[in-house]
């Protein structure tokens, strides 16, 4: 039997090699051992694999002689018939041998398909030693983050907005422009945080006043006519021309309330307008206003004009107050129509403190009189109630005129008129004391003169009686009587009102462009701020003047012109509110709250809603 | 001829380096390291200096300068991917762009931190920043891989390229194959699991960390000394043989393993670097517009 074995190999080009030998035997083994007809250099092979032998018929079998299989068309197995005519494929380790027939004589074509070994293997070297294959290409990469970047940041939020455009209040959840929030809001605004078109309504479009005012209709007072606030502003700095050019580039509106009032600067309360904001304008007012009447103000420490207080200069026709606003500088007096010498009031020693004194019990006072004595604050503690003479004056100054049981009758307070009448009764209607002697049923008895001149004299003084009234009337509005002595009497020379006594006045504040809290100041006493101990006049204006209030008050960086021992930085909005109202300005109100732990001062208009 | 002479004669005696032989660190006499500095200082005083009210912020005037210079420096910073491409020398020279690159990069840690005013939250904002922030860290990783690295590398190379590497590997498997046909099968397999694996194969970690606990060769190795033990040493056994081979390629596979750790160490950065680049210039992008879309 002829068997052609065929070795089959390749160059390194790729050409073809082939090595045909006649193999004159019945069966030919196959393995790795050099002594095998067909030997395959192989590891996987055994060394005396398999054998192929001639049958009937021209088939061919193969059998493996080592127990491990072989592959014959792809399928694993042990034995197998073959009519080479057909032919076939077997499959040793990392080499094929092809089974045909030329001419009757069987063929077999052994080809090396596998590598030696892993590194033997053909491959793209440049690369080999990089990480390429371990890890996903960098410019795949690049790409799938730019995309989801986009896509998760910017195209998600910017389809929010466009979906919840003109909606008053989203749903509840998350939106996603939610990760476009550059910080937490202030509490105020807290409400707000999932509905960013609330303020944000138009896309690229700064902030308008019209969202704000949307809720804040009744507490964003204008400062003034927005065409002055315009001339009177600070031409702008370096800074400021910087952003103004970032601004103009980028449709961005100045002198709108976002300019103050900042947003997104994290939780908390909304922090306060920085006193630049007010400096700007006013600390150099007058080179562009040059028209108006008031006067630079650059920092409370240093450049703060005197304090013009509105002090009383009589009254009008019809009672109400008439003031000017004087400065402290003119050494100002308020002539409100009393006569209160303030310091014999509170003097230590003397009639007045002993009369206190004698009064402990009833009236709680102390070894003299104290303010508190007579004056009484308001109910949230900012100011003073003014002084009502029956409830701060009446319980030494006494009105009694007449006793009749327990009861006394008083003059009536604030109406001359009404005094004169009832004094007038009085004399009118009674008569003098009865003597005691005069009284009961007992009979006269001759030569009782004492008695009969008692009863003559008595008879005299009770016919000339009602005359008297006119004397008492006359006393009371004299020195030395109950009204003239606080009070400012005239004679009118008319006999039914024969005396005008002038209205009292009291201003609820003197200062009416700034604010002062009284809550704020307990730690102090009265007389630190004001002199009344050592006031003789009513007409002395006991209020503390800027060098008074300067003792502890420093400017907002804690400038100041004289040493301060515990100085309170003090910016413009302490005392001054831009959105001026009757209320306490807004920084005023945050320290009160904070001191006080509860919220003691509700705006004068708070209608935010 | 005769004007060549004495400027060669000045430049021989020229005391300083002409620079030829400095690295980008170095470049110029640390030119940029002097301007990153000097930037991050200024901004840094700037900072301490302006008084923005309420609170530093990335809106305030300030912030628009600081976020300007920031962004610009970010994409002339990406823009070394194409710079690299062109080789030049002299003062814009590509070293002299790399030193700059690096410096400023790094001063732009001072910038953009400046320009958060430090407000941070978990918004595209933040991303943006963090981004950068690990974009600049693998740039530090990058550059001190470049500082130290390459030497470990040369050391380890001994003058072998990575084809040489490779055709030593080759031709140790060759002779395994060889001398390995003699072998019965058990033992065949042993050296063909050897010569099977892929010296280039193993996890990212194990390229990185240099440890193959599944190394056959290793296996084989042992496999091989333990069978030889107690045999006398003949000198026909094919196992002996197979054993010194094996203990070749192992020693050379160390090489090559320790090759690709430090040129992973090397390149792993990279990965991060760039890609993350591109997601923050994504990110910039969609901070900026964010700002405009929503002020």
């Amino acid at each position: 039997m002829t068997f052609i074995v065929r070795q089959l190999s390749r160059t390194a080009e790729g050409r073809e090699i082939v090595r045909t030998a006649r193999q004159e035997t019945d069966a030919i083994s196959i393995g790795r051992d050099a002594g095998n007809a067909i030997h395959l250099a192989d590891l996987a092979v055994e060394l005396h694999h398999a054998s192929v032998s001639t049958r009937d018929g021209g088939q061919l079998e193969v059998e493996s002689t080592c127990g491990l299989p072989f592959e014959i068309d792809g399928r694993s197995t042990l034995q197998a018939q073959i009519n080479p005519a057909t032919g076939a494929e077997l499959r040793f380790g990392g080499h094929r041998v092809g089974i045909s027939a030329e001419e009757g004589i069987a063929v077999l074509t052994v080809e090396r398909v596998g590598a030696l070994s892993d590194a033997s293997e053909s491959r793209e070297e440049i690369g080999l030693f990089t990480l390429k294959g371990l890890l996903p290409g960098r410019r795949p990469v690049a790409w799938g983050l730019i995309g989801a970047v986009l896509l998760i940041f910017l195209a998600w939020p910017i389809f929010t907005y466009a979906t919840s455009h003109g909606v008053e209040k989203r749903s509840a959840g998350f939106h996603a422009d939610r990760m476009w929030l550059s910080g937490p809001l202030s509490i105020a605004h807290k409400s707000l945080k999932a509905n960013c078109q609330a303020c944000h309504v138009n896309k690229f479009e700064a902030v308008r006043d019209s969202a704000c005012l949307t809720c804040h209709r009744d507490d964003a007072h204008a400062h003034a006519d927005p065409a002055r606030i315009a001339l009177a502003k600070e031409p702008p700095g370096i800074g400021a021309r910087i952003k103004g050019l970032f601004q103009t580039a980028f449709n961005h509106q100045a002198g709108r309330c976002v300019d103050c009032h900042t947003e997104h600067e994290g939780a908390g309360r909304m922090p306060a307008t920085a006193q630049a904001f007010c400096t700007d304008c006013h600390g150099s007012l007058k080179t562009r206003l040059t028209d108006t009447r008031l006067k630079n103000a650059g920092d409370f420490g240093t450049d703060h004009p005197q304090f013009m207080p509105a002090v009383t200069v009589g009254t009008d026709a019809h009672g109400g107050r008439l003031y000017r606003r004087v400065s402290f500088d003119a050494h100002p007096v308020d002539n409100n129509g009393l006569k209160f010498p303030h310091a014999i009031h509170l003097a230590r020693g003397g009639s007045i403190a002993r009369m206190a004194q004698t009064m402990k019990a009833e009236q709680g006072f102390g070894d003299s009189l104290a303010c508190k004595d007579c004056h009484a604050p308001t109910a949230d503690g900012t100011r003073f109630k003014p002084v009502e003479m029956e409830r701060d004056c009446g319980m030494c100054h006494s009105l009694a005129f007449d006793r009749i049981g327990g009861t006394f009758r008083t003059l009536r307070h604030g109406d001359p008129a009404q005094v004169v009448a009832d004094l007038r009764a009085y004399y009118r209607s009674t008569g003098p004391d009865r003597p005691i002697s005069l009284g009961g049923m007992a009979r006269r008895r001759p030569g009782d003169y004492a008695a009969s001149e008692t009863t003559l004299d008595y008879v005299a003084g009770a016919r000339a009686y009602g005359g008297q009234a006119e004397d008492a009337v006359k006393a009371v509005f004299s020195p030395g009587g109950a009204c003239f002595d606080c009070h400012v009497v005239t004679p009118t020379g008319n006999g039914a009102e024969p005396f005008e006594v002038r209205k009292v006045v009291q201003p609820d504040r003197y200062m009416k462009k700034g604010w002062f809290d009284h809550n704020a100041h307990r730690s102090e006493t009265c007389i630190s701020c004001h002199a009344a101990d050592t006031s003789k006049a009513a007409t002395d204006l006991l209020l503390p003047d800027l060098a008074s209030c300067r003792t502890c008050h420093v400017g907002e960086g804690g400038s100041r012109m004289k040493p301060v021992k515990a100085p309170v930085e003090s910016s413009c909005a302490m005392c001054h509110d831009y959105h001026i109202d009757a209320g306490a300005p807004w920084l005023a109100r945050q320290k009160v709250d904070r001191t006080k732990g509860q919220p003691r001062f509700v705006p004068a208009v708070a209608s935010v809603r | 001829m005769a004007s060549e002479a004495p400027r060669r004669a000045m430049q021989t005696g020229r005391v300083r380096s002409d620079g030829a032989h400095d690295g980008f660190l170095r470049h110029n006499n640390f030119q940029w390291l002097k301007v990153g500095a000097s930037v991050s200082l200024a901004a840094i005083l700037a900072y301490l200096l302006i008084d923005v009210q309420p609170r530093p912020n990335g809106g305030s005037w300030y912030g628009y300068v600081l976020g300007t210079v920031g962004a610009g420096l970010i994409v002339w910073l990406t823009l070394l991917g194409l710079r690299k491409r062109v080789m030049t020398p002299g003062a814009w020279s590509l070293k002299a762009w790399t030193s700059a690159h690096v410096y400023l990069g790094l001063s732009l840690i001072v910038i953009a931190t400046l320009h958060t005013g430090f407000q941070f939250g978990w918004n595209v904002h933040t991303l943006a920043y963090v981004l950068m922030m690990f974009v600049i860290l693998s740039g530090i990783f990058g550059v001190s891989a470049y500082a130290t690295l390459p030497r470990a590398m040369s050391a380890n190379r001994d003058e072998m390229t990575e084809a040489q590497m490779l055709e030593s590997l080759r031709a140790i498997d060759r002779q395994l194959h060889d001398a390995a046909q003699p072998l019965e099968l058990r033992q065949a397999e042993l050296v063909r699991s050897s010569l099977e694996q892929d010296p280039f194969g193993g996890s990212l970690w194990q390229r990185l960390s240099g440890n193959y606990p599944d190394c056959e060769t290793r296996a084989a190795q042992a496999a091989v000394r333990t069978e030889n033990a107690y045999k006398p040493k003949l000198g026909n056994d094919p196992l002996e043989k197979i054993d010194g081979l094996l203990a070749r390629k192992e020693a050379m596979l160390a090489r090559v393993r320790r090759h690709l750790r430090l040129k992973a160490l090397l390149e792993i950065w990279l990965y991060v670097h760039v890609p993350l680049t591109f997601a923050l210039l994504a990110a910039l992008f969609a901070h900026i517009i964010s700002v405009f879309f929503y002020w």
